[in-house]
């Protein structure tokens, strides 16, 4: 990446606002502005003047003005954009009445309701009706002519229009759908709030999408699909549960225009776990949005690894300023526990782009681990300020509140973030800390469980509701979901120690130790990826009482119950060895300076001794 | 804005705090204290001397208070004030969350509810501590209770609005805290090191007005729901109690109260109601009680809808709707019957009574109905409801209303005195302090009454020296004009215009007041009118006063009398005895006060003296007499006795004159009206004169009797210049003057007669 010149840059910037237009066009806002801001941290054309063009600097700069960025894309295939040219009118009808929220009235502009048969059953009648057939291709290629580009009248159940239209009726349905889904959700939590409720649209969309496709595969066009409906089809799909369908579809997608932002989305967020992550990636185009979405799917996945941190520096210097960007690496360091890094990180954001409120509830969660009141508040403070009724402002009240130990509160302020947007995650999840705080156990497995089934990569989700069983002292149950939480954590110590602590009450206790050795190993690893770059921000971890020059230091926390359970077995000389390491460990390593210590370890030391003491005394006994 | 919590409020409790680490030295407690508690007891617990000390201080405690409160007491910290401490507490609140923690700690200064296992008292914190139920800690209590009431973007209003209410002290913060600086208000943006003008504390506190006036911080949040109806209601006291309306610059104050998006408690429109109704604003008044009452409903209910009726039925009696306002208050009645609501229902009855005793007419159908029965019957029966429910304002106004209904229909006046005398044990006892004004003004009018017409002023005095600050407007107004009536019977014309003028002018934005004051002075300055014989004057001011119906009867009484005065000084007779004619009929339909139609039957016998036919009115004369005698109604007795004086003259009965009026004079003079005294002075002199011709010329009986003309002429004289009656001083005059000459002493006469000339002169100059 770092050979970008500036005629890249500049056909980037010109292809991400035509990408822009088209997502803002179909209505998929969030995608837009995404891209939007995305363009437009984009390095800046005039930064790239080399002493060879001195005149760039006073001239126009090259794309200005962006002849090749209409405010209004058209297709580049003929058929496409004649359809276009004579559904204009209709189309900005539907559009406007899309912005409007009146979904049902978007939709009925292209998909009357005449047209959509009582019987879902009934499926397309025919589909060898013939369209015309376009030999154009996809975006940025280039086009070739069909011979027959003459329209012929069909008679199938979809009324004859282009694929935008199609789309934003579609998706218009598909909105429609969700908002009755929100609607008969009622209260959060409610009895009629079971998560069960379904999109009622579905179904019929994904028939008239199947026909949509069979359709162009019979007229063998699928290769002039615009991917946007593709896109479409994933999303009903995924929601649908037939998530490996869905996947192909948004690979197909993306392939067909890599500029939906949207699709990358819907991708990253059906990866469970990293094996599934690993197997699509050889499927993706090699794309810019690819290797965005390498990053945004392993920040999700929580692999901090160097390579994710590496990627990520090479993208900023192509976007040097794009905040997206600097919220992942703030992610990044968040899920590695390097809160300060990520403290700093988000701190700046939010001085730069004061009104920009996306992510930020993650930057509560990094002050309300750093315990940082005031500048929660003032956080809180600002979100309030910008936008009252957001779910991440809700959030970050909500975590200040928590942090003051007002748990009714916060949980109002929950609830209100999940009314906003019911499949706000970090909601639910903390919704279900402060259940478990307020010990409504009950409520609190709910709203765990709700996470859960909207993304199953949170693993705080998995090790509260982890947490949760134990406290009903459910220990089987719990066992499962701290498995799932070790699964998508696997260098977290927290997890293993949790499951070690799960299996030692279960009786099992060779299990127990083999998770705590885990949680030693998992100690260990944590701290020399983050070592390997910036060793100024891993001296300053506070998680662990580790220090970063004595990588052999192991956790007297972890060594302490292992020796226990290895007396338990009766195997009396591995448990003295581990009791000697926790020793060792305290009178050791000399760098550590006490104040540092954990309270916690104090006490494992302390314990170590006495153990030795009495061992001392047994010994001498056998003796 | 927030119910309750205002920057003020934090204000306060920094103070508590203070005092209770005690740092507050023994010699400054008492000070700080009542300056706490000052702010903190509810308003009407104080007693009515103090009200007026509330809405100089406000009930906001701005900032320059607190200093001015603290600055000058030092703490037991040395070289630091109060003050000094204060602030530091107050900047100490750095930052919202340091706002929370403010609040989190103030259970701190609570003791600690009764719990077995407390610790020993001596393990305690050594601050002081304060009871739960205490004045300050209710408040403390309530004020954290509040606090944990509101939302995160009302906690964080409530924080901005603290920043500009401290603001103004930063240069002094400084000066112990040099680090202190234009962003210190929040550590946050300190701690960030950039420059506080950056969009970033623009977006989270936007334009803060640091050096606002005084109009800027009452917008920002400085004034609570809770501040606004303590202010409301003390408004509604006002307009109640002393029935004034919103003074103008506090209406200005709610104006801009209510554009600044506060919560506008309903009572606002209450307010609104009351302010309307006393200004004459009939439809705005109307639609103001309509939408308070449908902003109430929803809170409390139907139980409360006799009270609605109640408020539309005095409304619409003042706006003259008499029979609606009879058929709402029937319904109020009924109303108040069902919900077993005695206080409604006594107060309605004894309403509909005050009604029915001005408006008579209109009561024909409760008459008929039978609510009240009787006017006797009424009153005994809302005597014993008052009593039954312990109402004893009302049972006061009852007993006055009998003694009243005693008078005006000439019944025994000692029976009236024990209704007063009742009345009064009632106020003195039950501190009625309302009732006085009603009260004094019946002891008044019973004395001139009978004739005692110091005692009568001495009343109006002592009411407006001891009771005018706490009686409602309306009775202050009432006496004033009646003080002013008597100085200007006394002749004192100058100080009864200024006596009028003494009105407090704030009362007088109430219309009714207005009118009312307004017809009064026109009637003192129509009398003084006809007195200088100004018939043109007094015609205009006449037609003024008619084209204002006042709705008062006994006003009304005297405008038509006065009316007929006047056509008496044109000498337009006719005209004069019709209209007596009209309002005496007027008069016995509506059995109006005995006292109006005697001095109406009296007057027609002066028309028919004045018209040169006095015998005509003998038997009317004598009629009024007697029963003026029954009714123990001393001036019109009087009076009488001067018409027979003059009807005895025509018929040359001049002893039997001379008797009569010599009799009745010295009595007739305790009554301290010129106009009586010189009518009867001048019958007097008549007699003289008469029984002077009788005896033979030139006989000393016959000089005898010219010297006590001429005397008497003169004490009529003397009467008729204090009352500035030119034409009573002209006929006196000329009447001298003939009897100088008479007695040949034509220098004298002459004297007298350019006497004559010079005061028609001077009245005509004066024209």
């Amino acid at each position: 990446m770092s050979n970008f010149t500036k005629e890249q840059a500049i056909s980037l910037r010109a292809q991400l606002l035509r990408a822009s237009v088209q997502c803002s066009e179909r209505c998929l806002y969030q995608s837009a502005k995404w891209i939007a801001e995305l363009a437009s941290s984009l390095k800046d054309p005039a930064d790239f003047n080399s002493p060879d063009d001195p005149d760039s600097d006073i001239a126009m700069p090259d794309g200005y003005p962006p002849d090749n960025i209409p405010i209004f894309s058209t297709s580049e295939d003929d058929e496409e954009s004649r359809l276009e040219a004579l559904e204009i009118g209709d189309f900005l009808l539907a559009k406007s009445f899309f912005d409007c929220r009146e979904y049902d009235r978007c939709a009925a502009v292209f998909l009357p309701l005449n047209h959509s048969p009582i019987n879902p059953s009934s499926v397309s009648p025919e589909p060898e009706s013939q369209t015309p057939t376009k030999a154009a291709k996809g975006k940025g290629k280039a086009r070739a002519q069909s011979p027959e580009a003459i329209p012929r009248p069909r008679t199938t159940s979809l009324p004859r229009m282009s694929q935008k239209s199609l789309f934003l009726a579609l998706y218009a349905k598909y909105m429609a759908g969700e908002k009755r889904k929100d609607e008969d959700s009622e209260m959060i939590m409610g009895p009629m709030d079971t998560g069960a409720t379904i999109n009622k649209e579905l179904i019929e969309i994904a028939r008239r999408l199947q026909d949509w496709f069979q359709e162009r595969t019979l007229q063998g066009k699928e290769a002039q699909n615009h991917g946007w409906l593709e896109y479409l089809y994933g999303v009903v799909l995924a929601k649908s549960n037939s998530n490996e369908d869905a996947k192909e579809y948004l690979i197909k997608s993306v392939h067909r225009n890599p500029f939906i932002w949207s699709a990358w989305i819907e991708l990253r967020d059906l990866l469970t776990n990293v094996e599934a992550f690993r197997t699509i990636i050889p499927k993706l185009p090699q794309h810019l949005f690819a290797i965005l979405f390498n990053v945004d799917a392993n920040q999700s996945l929580y692999q901090t690894s160097p390579e994710t941190h590496s990627t990520l520096t090479d993208l900023l210097k192509v976007f040097p300023t794009s905040q997206y960007l600097l919220t992942q690496r703030a992610l990044l360091h968040y899920h590695s526990k390097d809160f300060e890094e990520s403290e700093s990180i988000f701190s700046s954001l939010i001085h730069t782009s004061p009104h920009r409120l996306d992510s930020l509830d993650h930057y509560s969660n990094v002050l309300y681990v750093m315990a940082a009141r005031p500048k929660l508040a003032f956080l809180a403070q600002l979100a309030t300020a910008t936008d009252k009724f957001r779910p991440e402002t809700c959030c970050i009240v909500g975590n200040y509140y928590s942090l003051k130990s007002e748990h009714e509160k916060a949980i109002m302020y929950f609830r209100r973030a999940l009314t906003l947007d019911r499949t706000f995650l970090s909601a639910w999840t903390l919704m279900g800390h402060e259940y478990v705080e307020m010990k409504n156990t009950h409520a609190a497995i709910e709203s765990y469980r709700r996470a859960v089934d909207i993304n199953r990569k949170d693993y705080r989700a998995w090790y509260g509701l982890g947490q949760t069983y134990e406290v009903l002292e459910m220990h089987h149950y719990a066992l499962f979901y701290f498995q799932r939480a070790a699964a998508l954590r696997p260098y977290d110590k927290q997890m293993w120690q949790a499951l070690a602590a799960c299996y030692e009450s279960i009786d099992r206790p060779l299990q127990a130790i083999k998770a705590y050795k885990r949680a030693l190993i998992a100690n260990i690893a944590y701290i020399e990826p983050s070592s390997s770059f910036g060793s100024a921000s891993a001296s300053v971890t506070t998680s662990s009482a580790s220090n970063p020059t004595t990588n052999v230091f192991l956790d007297p926390e972890l060594l302490y119950p292992i020796a226990l359970l290895h007396e338990k077995q009766s195997e009396f000389e591995t448990a003295a060895s581990y009791m000697e390491l926790v020793l060792a460990q305290e009178e050791g390593p000399a760098s550590i300076h006490p104040d540092e210590l954990p309270l916690g370890t104090m006490k494992t030391n302390e314990g170590g001794k006495r153990w030795r003491g009495t061992r001392n005394r047994c010994d001498g006994d056998d003796e | 804005m927030s119910r309750h919590l205002t920057p003020s409020k934090i204000g306060l409790l920094a103070l508590i705090r203070l005092y209770s680490d005690g740092v507050v030295p023994s010699s400054a407690t008492i000070p700080v204290l009542s300056f706490l508690i000052s702010y903190l007891l509810p308003v009407r617990s104080k007693t009515s001397q103090e009200d007026d000390s509330v809405s100089r201080d406000g009930f906001t405690v701005s900032i320059q208070k607190l200093q001015s409160a603290t600055i000058s007491h030092a703490s037991v910290i040395p070289g630091r004030t109060i003050w000094d401490l204060l602030l530091k507490q107050l900047w100490s609140i750095n930052s919202l969350d340091a706002l929370h923690a403010f609040f989190d700690e103030l259970p701190l200064l609570l003791e600690k509810p009764f719990d077995a296992n407390a610790d020993p008292p001596d393990s305690r914190p050594k601050r002081m501590l304060f009871p739960r139920n205490s004045p300050l800690g209710a408040f403390v209590r309530r004020s954290q209770l509040e606090f944990t009431r509101l939302q995160f973007h009302d906690g964080s209003n409530l924080w901005k609005s603290l920043i500009i209410y401290r603001a103004p002290t930063l240069a002094v913060w400084k000066r112990r805290n040099p680090a202190a600086g234009p962003s210190s208000y929040d550590s946050n943006l300190q701690a960030a090191s950039f420059d506080p003008t950056g969009t970033l504390s623009n977006l989270v506190y936007g334009n803060l007005p640091l050096n606002s006036s005084k109009d800027g911080i009452l917008k920002h949040g400085n004034t609570s729901t809770d501040d606004m109806e303590k202010l409301l209601d003390y408004q509604v006291s006002r307009m109640q109690r002393p029935g004034n309306r919103v003074p103008q610059a506090m209406q200005s104050q709610l104006r801009a109260m209510a554009k600044s998006g506060l919560i506008i408690p309903s009572v606002a429109s209450y307010v609104h109601f009351l302010d309307a109704w006393k200004s004459g604003d009939y439809p705005s008044s109307f639609d103001s009680l309509h939408r308070y009452f449908d902003y109430t409903m929803q809170s409390r209910d139907r139980s409360l809808y006799q009270y609605a009726l109640l408020n539309l039925a005095i409304l619409q009696a003042d706006f003259g709707c008499f029979s609606e306002a009879v058929t709402a208050m029937q319904e109020t009645v009924a109303t108040a019957r069902e919900n077993h609501d005695m206080p409604c229902l006594n107060y309605s009855l004894s309403w509909l009574y005050q009604f029915g005793r001005t408006h008579p007419e209109e009561m024909v159908e409760i008459q008929k109905k039978g609510v009240l029965g009787s006017e006797k019957e009424a009153l005994s029966f809302l005597k014993a409801k008052a009593k039954e429910s312990n109402m004893w304002t009302l049972l006061s106004t009852t007993l006055l209303s009998e003694a009243k209904l005693l008078l005006s229909n000439g019944d025994n006046v000692t029976q009236a005195f024990e209704s007063i005398v009742k009345a009064s044990h009632l106020n003195v006892t039950k501190n009625i302090t309302e009732g006085y004004g009603g009260l004094m003004l019946m002891q008044s009018s019973i004395f001139d009454r009978l004739g005692v017409g110091c005692q009568a002023w001495s009343y109006c005095e002592l009411f407006l020296q001891c009771y005018a600050g706490q009686s409602p407007s309306e009775d202050v107004i009432q006496i004033q004009c009646k003080s002013a009536y008597m100085l200007a019977r006394k002749g004192r014309w100058e100080e009864a215009i200024s006596r009028m003028d003494e009105v407090d002018h704030e009362a007088l934005r109430t219309l009714r007041y207005q009118q009312f004051w307004i017809t009064n002075l026109g009637i003192l300055k129509l009398h003084r009118h006809l007195h200088r014989d100004e018939l043109d004057a007094g015609d205009h001011v006449l037609a003024q006063l008619q084209a204002a119906p006042t709705g008062v009867p006994e006003l009304q009484y005297s405008i038509s009398i006065a009316e007929i005065q006047l056509h008496m000084r044109r000498g337009d007779y006719t005209h004069a005895l019709g209209l007596l004619e009209q309002l005496l009929t007027d008069l016995n339909q509506q059995e109006a006060d005995i006292f109006q139609r005697l001095k109406a039957m009296v007057l027609k016998a002066r028309i028919y003296d004045e018209a040169g036919v006095p015998q005509k009115g003998f038997s009317v004369a004598l009629r009024a007499a007697s029963l003026a005698h029954k009714a123990r109604l001393l001036p019109v007795l009087w009076e009488a006795v001067g018409a027979i004086g003059r009807v005895l003259i025509s018929m040359k009965e001049f002893g039997a004159t001379v008797r009569l009026i010599e009799n009745v004079l010295p009595q007739a003079l305790e009554c301290e009206d010129c106009d009586l005294a010189a009518y009867l002075f001048s019958c007097l002199a008549d007699g003289h004169m008469g029984m002077a011709g009788q005896a033979n010329g030139g006989s000393l009986q016959r000089k005898e009797k010219l010297t006590k003309a001429l005397e008497a002429l003169d004490r009529a004289f003397e009467e008729f210049s204090r009352i500035e009656d030119i034409r009573g001083q002209c006929e006196m005059m000329a009447k001298k003057a003939t009897i100088m000459h008479r007695n040949g002493d034509s220098v004298l006469a002459n004297d007298c007669a350019a006497k004559y000339l010079d005061i028609k002169a001077a009245a005509k100059v004066q024209e």
